[in-house]
């Protein structure tokens, strides 16, 4: 279970990374913007677009796969965690400014998904301290709520 | 959101929390409707046959285009501010639609990584 959060959300998170840093280079590589059909094929004429297509697309499938047993309040704070990495290779790759919020808010986002882990992990222990079921699918159902 | 809060902000504000909500737990539906012994792709063949994941979907269109109108009258610091209150409204849907737990560790991580999402939106 803690590997199937553990591997989940960091996959989750590289996909929608791909995807951010995919959609912004594109932007810049199809920069001016306008709207119009030429602005959308300088978009499609490059590589990027394409970056950001199969990180949406592996975003979701990973997503729904982690929505099958995660609770969904607790899962979707946890997945922005991708802020954080997002943040750091926007600073390396496009050189973004990293503020004290910024560094303040990462802070909180990691404080958070740690509470969130522990909640995750007292849940699971207790659970299996009570009811172990012969093929422990009961018990992982329940940890899931 | 300064002092050019309009009924329109407001509005677009609104739909934002509603879809983003709606669509994250027509997902979750989607995602938990499947029976448990679909594995591989029987698991994906059964879960885009049910009208859940089409709903989410859909919700997530109306949320594109109520995201970019609300961003083009509000600065991007009070959009993400947003995205945070999101997070709770989601959180509390859960409990209420799924029965999901609300451990007071549960939700302090909650609250963390809403004020987390927030605190990055703020003005360096």
């Amino acid at each position: 279970m803690k590997r199937f959060y553990l591997v989940g959300f960091l996959v989750l998170m590289a996909f929608d990374t791909l995807a951010q840093l995919s959609f912004k280079k594109a932007g810049d590589a199809a920069l001016p913007l306008e709207f119009s059909p030429s602005w959308l094929w300088r978009v499609f004429a490059q590589p990027w677009i394409y970056g950001a297509l199969i990180g949406y697309i592996g975003a979701f499938f990973t997503w729904m796969h982690l929505l099958r047993r995660a609770p969904v309040g607790p899962a979707f704070a946890a997945s922005h965690l991708e802020i954080i990495s997002v943040l750091v290779l926007s600073h390396y790759l496009f050189q973004e400014n990293i503020g004290m919020p910024q560094m303040l808010g990462c802070v909180f986002i990691v404080a958070g998904i740690a509470c969130l882990a522990l909640s995750e992990a007292q849940d699971h222990g207790a659970t299996e301290a009570v009811d172990t079921p012969a093929d422990g699918t009961a018990g992982a159902n329940a940890a899931a709520r | 959101m300064g002092a050019d809060i309009s009924p329109l902000v407001i509005s677009l504000w609104l739909i934002n929390v509603l879809v983003d909500s709606g669509g994250q737990l027509a997902f979750k539906a989607a995602a938990t409707q499947t029976p448990s012994t679909a594995t591989g792709m029987d698991h994906w063949r059964f879960m885009l046959a049910r009208p859940w994941i089409w709903i989410g979907g859909a919700c997530y269109v109306i949320e594109f285009v109520a995201w970019l109108a609300f961003l083009s009258l509000v600065p991007l610091s009070d959009g993400v501010l947003l995205g945070s209150i999101n997070i709770v409204a989601i959180m509390v849907a859960g409990r209420i639609l799924f029965k999901e737990k609300l451990a007071p560790m549960r939700v302090m991580g909650i609250v963390l990584v809403s004020i987390g999402v927030a605190v990055v939106g703020l003005k360096g």
